[in-house]
């Protein structure tokens, strides 16, 4: 049974269910008090106190003292482990968005294109999707390891021994090498709502497509990726939002070294709260400030723009 | 994606087939990178790390079953699992009593404030967790549920709270009016129609919004690792990851560990695949 | 068994100037099949709810056997309502369905299942009871719909448009069977539809509705023969009612209307109606099945002639429509004939409107001048 299949109605007078639909104030609290109060007490609240909590120096024990903007001046200004973390999620942002719609839509291509048992394909293709960052983390970190890596074992396995690497090791590499898990987790997300949206295409379409005489090429540059475009983009957002929060997986794997060649933003925030010495929340609160307002912002812009431009097109 | 003209016979067929055999090479490899790693783990999980050492990529000869109660027992994964059924267990139970409650409402209901409190509790989504997780330490710690898995399931519920009650809502609102006209009529209160109509009629959303939470919620790290300090109230990621790092070199038994948090979502994956990529995915649909 | 009286009933909402329902005042008596008509957004539907208790009731009266209602919630009104959609619950079987409404009444579960063994059988729906709707043909699911409202045995039936998701074969003969039940259990019947052909075959009465008033109450052919304004006479009769300016012309103590380049005798009229529209424009409304091709014909008692022009033919078979451009005329006329029509498109033909059958209406408000009695 699907929503679907129940008919919506069809009232004779446009307004006529509005009555139907009031009920007693207590009963419409009763419904809707838990929510409220869950959404206020861990949502609401929190949010707020974080930002409060910004503009202190905040001890242990609870006792801040108001510092103003300090903490954000210290931050922009003077604290370059904070830039490099910066510079790693915008790497981690940039390249890790665009590989994953691009790569999604290109899994779902393979597949809506007629692949043998397509169906099984698409069901392991998106496993990886289903675990945790520390099952990925954990696997991959052997993948990548020295000694008894599968990749390193393939490299001088096809006699390339020259390039094996200590690839979360080596701050050159290190970096890449947890992008590469992460997309790898990701994909079949963005494989799987791609193909979604291939298979509500109209046939026809597609069809006309081919009587002006379309290549494979042409239908996937003129046709396909046009009409998919809403669906891209909704990726895309996503997919920088997931990115700009990046933590676990660099967490578990690297814990943001060698030589901070991983941290992002939020490992940052993590370490600064709990892990240095210096326990003080106000600093780390005033740097979740910042990003969540950078992440909104540009979200806002993204969807602006995007907007914009669909408006241009149709 | 040579072979989209395979689709359509009009392109010369021929053609199609030269280019079928990188790309048939190409399914198959992305299969195996996507699936291997599983495997892997799995033969990891029945053998010695002494054999695995020795030959990373072999069959476990002989397969060492026992390994897993003694992962169970001796390596507490048994006590980690338990902790993560009962925090998702009771975290997810309440998203669904508590959205589907408030996604009724805001979809059966004209009120004052209807759009307002929707635009509120939908706003949720976009909240950045760091943004929630240092001062929701700290108010945990003021309410005494620092350390203690029923804070970890309160935060569960605030994160996911506004996700389910999104998905919900979309549904609900599809569901004819006169239903519940009828069911009025036939003298059921507000309370009973939300039990005896809505659940079971929102039965294909609440089991989308039931995996949904259930998989991100098994798989959760950064709530869990803020939140609780105790080996014995770890949830199973925060388990491995203490086991790894007590024991960095002990990769069979960590990849036993694996299994056992990997298992639960495998079984129910190669029973429930459809529904459960349905759900993973039903946020980001619509 | 009961009397429903409605009494000044209004419905008016929050931000919405117009009422939906204004001052409705109807009486349906007991046992009887009343039909509200009317074209959508009349508000026929909004006084069914708000007899039903789902719409609260702005001002005015609802009263079931002289006790007013319209505090009493909905499930306390015994009243039973099938719903356009039917609505039947789709997770529940037929059985499961029809025994809803009874369990919450409290109802001992042997007098439950007697009922609705009763119900079924007498629906033929003893074959599906185990059956969720879901695996039900549409015709079936009315029935069950039907079936919920019976087993409660209510004093009031009400129906919102039960047939309109049906196809037209099915429309038939269910609309037959409702009849049928409906004269078994004699139960005072409230049934909204705009759909004309029922109203004029199931109704008792009919009630039709514009704009929120009711227009007129009447039995169908009553209704029919006698329109209370242009708006019945359009709404009820397919085709419908021509509606013609003409003139109207006092000739001593006779009066006749010029229409299209005739001259009708006025005949029936009460002269005092009359004169206040001699040598004035009048609307003139004819039925197509007025109309004649020969002023021979049997039924035509005062045939007058007028000269048209064949827009379209239109043979149906059992009869055949002319579609008739009259002179002076705006509005095409559509004229209905015999089987077979000796005309063709474009002819210019001469026919006879049955001067007898006139109808006559006030241009300004629309409303028809009463025949005289007899």
């Amino acid at each position: 049974m699907t929503a679907s299949e129940l008919q919506p109605v069809r009232t004779d007078d446009g307004l006529a269910s509005q009555g139907a639909r009031q009920t007693s104030r207590a009963t419409l609290l009763a419904f809707v008090v838990p929510a409220v109060a869950i959404f206020v007490l861990f949502t609401l609240y929190p949010v707020l106190r974080t930002i409060w909590n910004s503009t202190q120096t905040l001890g242990p024990m609870g006792n801040g003292t108001f510092v103003g903007l300090q903490n954000f001046e210290e931050i922009l200004f003077r604290d370059k482990t904070f830039w490099k973390a910066v510079s790693n999620t915008a790497i981690f942002t940039i390249v890790g968005t665009i590989a994953d719609v691009a790569g999604g839509l290109l899994l779902a291509l393979c597949l809506y294109a007629g692949a043998p048992m397509s169906r099984t394909l698409r069901v392991i293709w998106f496993t990886p999707v289903l675990m945790s960052y520390v099952v990925v983390g954990i696997i991959w970190t052997w993948l990548y390891d020295y000694d008894w890596g599968l990749i390193n074992h393939i490299l001088r396995w096809i006699g390339l021994g020259a390039l094996e690497q200590s690839w979360l090791g080596d701050p050159n590499t290190a970096l890449w090498a947890v992008l590469v898990t992460h997309l790898w987790k990701w994909l079949g997300f963005n494989m799987i709502i791609c193909l979604a949206a291939l298979s509500a295409l109209p046939k026809e379409v597609l069809g006309a497509a081919e009587l002006d005489a379309c290549g494979w090429w042409a239908k996937l540059v003129y046709v396909i990726t046009p009409m998919l475009w809403p669906t891209l983009l909704n990726l895309t957002v996503l997919s920088f939002i997931g990115k700009m929060m990046m933590f676990d997986l660099v967490w578990i794997m690297t814990g943001g070294g060698p030589l901070w060649a991983t941290e992002t933003v939020s490992t940052y925030v993590y370490k600064r709260a709990f892990n240095w010495n210096t326990f003080n929340l106000g600093y780390p609160s005033a740097i979740a400030v910042l990003w969540s307002g950078m992440i909104i912002a540009f979200v806002l812009l993204m969807m602006r723009l995007f907007r914009q431009r669909e408006r241009l097109e149709f | 994606m040579a072979a989209l003209a395979e689709r359509h016979p009009g392109l010369a067929a021929w053609f199609g087939y030269i280019r079928r055999i990188p790309w048939l090479a190409f399914l198959l490899l992305y299969t195996i990178v996507t699936g291997g790693p599983f495997v892997w783990v799995a033969l990891m999980s029945l053998r010695t790390t002494n054999e695995i050492l020795d030959a990373p990529y072999a069959l476990p000869s002989p397969a060492h079953w026992g390994k897993f109660a003694e992962a169970w027992t001796a390596s507490k994964y048994g006590v980690y699992f338990w902790n993560s059924l009962i925090v998702v267990g009771c975290a997810v139970v309440l998203l669904t009593l508590i959205g589907a409650m408030a996604a009724h409402a805001l979809a059966r209901f004209q009120f004052r404030g209807r759009k307002a409190l929707r635009l509120a509790i939908l706003s949720g989504m976009m909240v950045p967790p760091q943004l929630l997780i240092l001062s929701l330490f700290q108010i945990l710690l003021q309410f005494g549920l620092y350390n203690t898995l029923a804070g970890l399931v309160l935060a569960y519920v605030a994160t996911q709270l506004a996700m389910t009650i999104y998905i919900l809502e979309g549904f609900f609102a599809q569901l004819p009016q006169d239903l519940f006209d009828a069911a009025r009529m036939d003298g059921y209160s507000d309370f009973e129609i939300f039990w005896k109509i809505t659940l079971p009629i929102g039965m294909p959303a609440i089991a989308t919004t039931v995996v949904l939470n259930f998989i991100i919620l098994w798989n959760e790290f950064l709530f869990a690792i803020v939140l609780l300090t105790d080996d014995d109230k770890r949830t199973l990621p925060l388990g491995i990851m203490h086991f790894m790092g007590a024991h960095q070199l002990d990769i069979g038994m960590i990849a036993t560990g694996l299994m056992i948090s990997i298992a639960p979502i495998i079984v129910l994956y190669a029973c429930f695949s459809e529904i459960m990529i349905k759900g993973m995915t039903a946020g980001a649909v619509r | 068994m009961a009397v429903v009286k409605l009494e000044a009933l209004s419905k008016r909402y929050g931000g919405n100037a117009e009422a939906s329902v204004r001052s409705m005042t109807l009486t349906i008596a007991d046992g009887e099949f009343m039909v509200l008509l009317g074209p959508s957004g009349c508000g026929k539907s909004t006084a069914l709810r708000m007899i039903a208790g789902l719409e609260p009731i702005s001002s005015g009266t609802v009263a079931i056997d002289g006790r007013v209602v319209n505090a009493v919630p909905a499930k306390d009104r015994d009243i039973a309502m099938v719903f356009q959609s039917y609505a039947l619950y789709p997770h529940m079987t037929v059985r499961q369905n029809l025994a809803f409404g009874l369990k919450r009444r409290r109802m001992p579960a042997a007098e439950i299942e007697k009922r609705v063994a009763s119900a079924a059988d007498r629906l033929g729906l003893g074959p599906y009871l185990d059956r969720k709707p879901h695996a039900l043909s549409g015709g079936q699911r009315q029935r069950v719909a039907l079936g919920r409202a019976i087993v409660r045995s209510p004093k009031v039936f009400l129906f919102d448009e039960p047939l309109s998701n049906l196809d037209a074969a099915l429309r038939v003969t269910t609309r037959n069977e409702l009849i049928k039940q409906q004269h078994d259990l004699g139960t005072t019947t409230i049934y909204v539809t705009h759909d004309q052909v029922e109203a004029m075959t199931m109704g008792d009465r009919i009630c039709i509705m514009n704009r929120g008033e009711v227009v007129q109450i009447g039995r169908p052919l009553d209704v029919y023969r006698a329109p209370a304004d242009t708006f019945v006479a359009r709404f009820l009769g397919s085709p419908p009612m021509n509606l013609m300016s003409g003139v109207l012309r006092r000739n001593g103590a006779d009066h006749a209307v010029e229409v299209a380049g005739a001259v009708l005798p006025v005949t029936g009229f009460e002269a005092g109606l009359l004169a206040p529209f001699a040598d004035r424009p009048i609307t003139v409304g004819i039925r197509p099945e007025d109309i004649y091709e020969s002023g021979a014909q049997p039924g035509c008692s005062a045939p007058a002639a007028v000269s048209a022009r064949v827009a379209a033919v239109e043979p149906l078979g059992a009869e055949t429509l002319l579609v008739l451009s009259l002179a002076g005329q705006a509005e095409e006329c559509v004229a209905r004939v015999g089987r077979v029509s000796a005309h063709s498109h474009g002819d210019a033909a001469t026919l006879y409107l049955d001067a007898a059958t006139l109808h006559l209406f006030d241009p300004q408000t629309g409303r028809a001048l009463p025949r005289a009695a007899g």
